[in-house]
């Protein structure tokens, strides 16, 4: 199959898996105990402002006719106005979600940069102590709960050393990026480790390869053999699980923002689901898979570049 | 005497003086951290605490409450007065006010703010203003608020955030069809005539005001209100995350500050760690329906409740959940609302007493309930931990069930809970809204917990338009005297607002009813 075919097929199988989405997360906020009326108003909320609200929102319809509306306005790009906040669902992803962008990047950016070079010493020095040093360090990195990491380097990096702001996302892009570090840091911590184990496991395997020892054998200079051979060729099934871990990312993106103050699409997401706002949680939702399957398709891309294989 | 030593001379003159005077600094931005985000900034169609506690500073009433939160003082108007039948009140507007934009405040905008805070179909607060009839003005100074019968709270309503007065020409002139859609547009970019204009929200993440030109107050000074050029406010979510960021200087101010660590703060020579006196009072609900789930519900009984009130140690509780800063709550309400009787624990512990009240009752073998929490709440958790306990002593065993706020607030209202834990702020300087969601039947069925008590509907039927206020104030007495006795709580502590501030912050209060004001508010320069 030709690479052209390979990117038709992919971004066909995309549109099921959208319209599958809309349908779970559709069902899904319904699903939850409480309506938005309730949500919003709290306690204080009497019968007849419930009612009322639900009413205005069309939430007293049956659930087909809710989503076949829902449905419509997805399809002409509008995902409706935030229950809580009354703005269009739409501008509230177009504030929020490049902030989470920005800070997956940069988490996956700073993994990849801890990872690959660590993964190269610790598997050419196997089983020697600057493998056990690098893996024992990482071990504890991979065990230690998202916010706990965070609240430290924040007291640290932050309150004490003054290196970092404690928090917030700042004025200006080169400000963005500063005041992202640590959180990026915080984030990047578990995926470097997963990273940087599987590539290890991954260089092993190859430099034991028949292919490595033939090269050698040919005399090449080992540079070569490590770049061209021994990388390309380890690197296929880590960037596979590279692609699948942007979703966790994401997902510890929500919890690293929070602690962060970070305004992105996490919080957003997660404020939106104890306050029932279904728009947002169904726009947010919508955006994340498109962000998501985007990711993987980019990665099954490279993937196809690394080794040809993929698309036959 | 030369040029230099002259100038050291007045330099030292007047620092003195500044140390001396303590005078009220003019100029710079105060920054805030909040826990949460506003949403929506109309005043009529707001639904939530994060909204109303920010409003006062950009919107203006007629009236203000004053600091205490117990009384009102003038505002956008300077006199009122109530007729002697109660059917009407009469104010007089301040001479040269204006919104922020500069345009003169009119008659007619307060006859349209009052009339759609009033509006039924708007919001969930009109009820604050349902005596009212009419308004008219029958000079460009004269405000007449008819009432279709006597509100003893008439006052303090016009001075809660929902009949803030609002610029009815911008308003009507923003873009959509009803009055949402124009709210929508409008809130966006809101003017008022408060302390403050909005300037800036980025949602999630920064909300910006700054100084309005046209405010109508002094300062001490003789200049005019405020002091600051602007507030900023953050969003900072975890808890953690806000006191470091007052710790490291980077905000002037945070609020909601856990009791957890509010000894930590006071000990901080560079953070003053205020306590303001609150509204908020924290308890624990329970259904009194006869039957739950088609059997027979224990906590019906009210030897039971009055058992469980006995058998819950409120000061333990208070040192354990709110390491000491509460105090005992000695009525439904707190002792900070106008009206208030009682004093100390309705309830004092006495754990025979309360083992001797079970025998008498319907189950002297004990039964087991359930208890809704609000997931993450480490208070609410901390509460129904040491009442599982607590209440082990007297045969009830408690299970605690840990829920988001959607869903115990679905439970609460289809009336299928057990128990919940519940804390409560006022949002307006009189006894009346506490009163109709806690013992009020009609309202909300006593917090949804299906209490009744004829003799308390009425009395607080009666309440609602008495202008006698000894005759009103022993109605309250009473009120409190029943719902306390055999109501459906368990009544647990009332706490202080805990914000802490950077030492140079002065002239800041959240007053009991949770507003943050920043009129006065400055930054004393080091």
């Amino acid at each position: 199959m030709s690479m052209t075919a390979f990117l038709g097929r992919r971004l066909l199988q995309l549109v099921p898996t959208l319209i599958f989405i809309l349908i779970v997360v559709f069902v899904l906020v319904r699903l939850l105990p409480g309506d938005p009326a309730s949500a919003v108003l709290g306690d204080r909320a009497l019968d007849a402002d419930v009612e009322r609200i639900n009413r205005e929102l069309g939430l007293d319809r049956s659930l087909p006719v809710q989503f076949v509306a829902f449905a419509k306005q997805v399809f002409t790009g509008n995902l409706g106005n935030s229950i809580a906040m009354k703005i269009p669902v739409t501008q509230l992803i177009r504030d929020r979600l490049p902030i989470t962008m920005l800070l997956t990047f940069m988490a996956a950016v700073i993994a990849i940069v801890f990872a690959v070079p660590l993964a190269f010493v610790a598997a050419l020095k196997r089983d020697r102590l600057p493998d056990s040093a690098i893996r024992g360090a990482f071990q504890v990195g991979l065990s230690m709960p998202v916010f706990y990491v965070g609240l430290i380097l924040l007291t640290v990096f932050g309150a004490k050393l003054r290196w970092f702001p404690v928090g917030g996302y700042g004025d200006g892009f080169l400000d963005h990026i500063y005041h992202l570090f640590l959180p990026a840091v915080t984030l990047a911590l578990s995926l470097s480790a997963i990273l940087m184990r599987n590539l290890r496991s991954a260089i092993i395997g190859v430099v034991d390869a028949e292919y490595v020892t033939f090269a050698r054998a040919k005399g090449l200079r080992s540079n070569l053999i490590l770049f061209r051979h021994i990388l390309r060729n380890a690197l296929i099934s880590t960037l596979a699980l590279f692609g699948l871990s942007i979703g966790t990312l994401l997902g510890g993106a929500v919890i690293t923002e929070t602690v962060f103050a970070v305004p992105g699409a996490g919080r957003l997401m997660v404020d939106s689901i104890y306050g029932r706002d279904y728009p947002v949680v169904q726009g947010l939702t919508i955006a994340l898979a498109v962000l998501v399957s985007v990711t993987f398709l980019l990665t099954d891309i490279l993937q196809a570049w690394l080794d040809p294989r993929v698309t036959k | 005497m030369t040029r230099l030593s002259l100038i050291a001379t007045t330099a030292a003159v007047l620092l003195s003086t500044t140390a001396l005077v303590q005078a009220q600094e003019r100029g710079g931005i105060m920054t805030y951290g909040r826990y949460a985000d506003s949403m929506f900034l109309d005043p009529v169609l707001n639904d939530a605490n994060v909204d109303i506690w920010i409003l006062s500073n950009m919107y203006d009433t007629l009236l203000l409450p004053t600091d205490d939160g117990q009384s009102v003082q003038a505002g956008l108007a300077t006199d009122w007065s109530v007729s002697d039948d109660g059917l009407m009140v009469t104010l007089t507007m301040r001479d040269g006010i204006m919104f922020s934009d500069g345009t003169p405040i009119t008659t007619d905008d307060v006859i349209w703010s009052l009339d759609r805070a009033r509006n039924p179909d708007n919001g969930i607060w009109n009820f604050l203003l349902a005596a009212v009839s009419e308004v008219t003005a029958p000079d460009d100074k004269t405000i007449e608020i008819k009432l279709a019968q006597p509100d003893p709270a008439i006052l303090p309503a016009l001075s809660v955030f929902n009949a803030a007065i609002m610029p009815k020409a911008a308003f009507e002139a923003m873009p959509g069809e009803t009055d949402l859609e124009k709210a929508t547009a409008f809130a966006e970019k809101p003017i008022g005539s408060g302390p403050f204009v909005f300037d800036s929200w980025e949602r999630g993440s920064t909300l910006k005001l700054v100084k309005n030109a046209h405010y109508w107050a002094d300062g001490e000074d003789g200049e005019k209100l405020p002091y600051l050029d602007g507030v900023t406010f953050e969003v900072i979510p975890d808890d953690a995350t806000r006191i470091l960021r007052v710790q490291s200087g980077e905000l002037d101010g945070a609020e909601l500050i856990p009791f957890a660590r509010v000894k930590e703060l006071q000990d901080d020579p560079n953070i003053n760690m205020e306590l303001f006196p609150s509204t908020r009072v924290a308890d624990i609900i329970i259904n009194v329906r006869p039957e739950l789930a088609g059997e027979a519900n224990p906590l019906s009984d009210v030897k039971v409740r009055q058992a469980m009130n006995y058998a819950a140690n409120k000061d333990a509780i208070i040192q354990v959940v709110t390491f000491g800063v509460g105090t005992p709550t000695s009525s439904f309400m707190s002792s900070t609302t106008p009206l208030h009787t009682g004093e100390g624990a309705v309830f004092p512990y006495d754990l025979e007493k309360a083992k001797q009240l079970m025998s008498e009752s319907g189950y002297p073998d004990g039964f087991s309930a359930s208890i809704l929490t609000l997931a993450g709440n480490q208070d609410e958790l901390g509460i129904a931990t040491a009442l599982q306990q607590m209440w082990s002593q007297i045969g009830i065993t408690l299970e605690i069930q840990q829920v988001d706020n959607a869903t115990r607030t679905d439970q609460y209202r289809a009336g299928t809970f057990d128990m919940r834990a519940g804390a409560w702020t006022n949002d307006i300087a009189d006894p009346n809204q506490i009163t109709s969601y806690f013992a009020y039947s009609p309202t909300i069925d006593a917090l949804h917990s299906g209490w009744k008590s004829e003799e308390v509907d009425s009395l607080f039927e009666a309440s609602q338009s008495e202008l006698d206020t000894t005759k009103r104030a022993e109605q309250y007495a009473r009120i409190q005297e029943i719902f306390n006795q055999d109501g459906p709580t368990v009544l647990l502590y009332e706490t202080p607002y805990p914000v802490a501030l950077q030492d140079n912050v002065k002239g800041f209060n959240q007053i009991p009813l949770g507003n943050n004001i920043f009129r006065e508010a400055y930054l004393e320069k080091e």
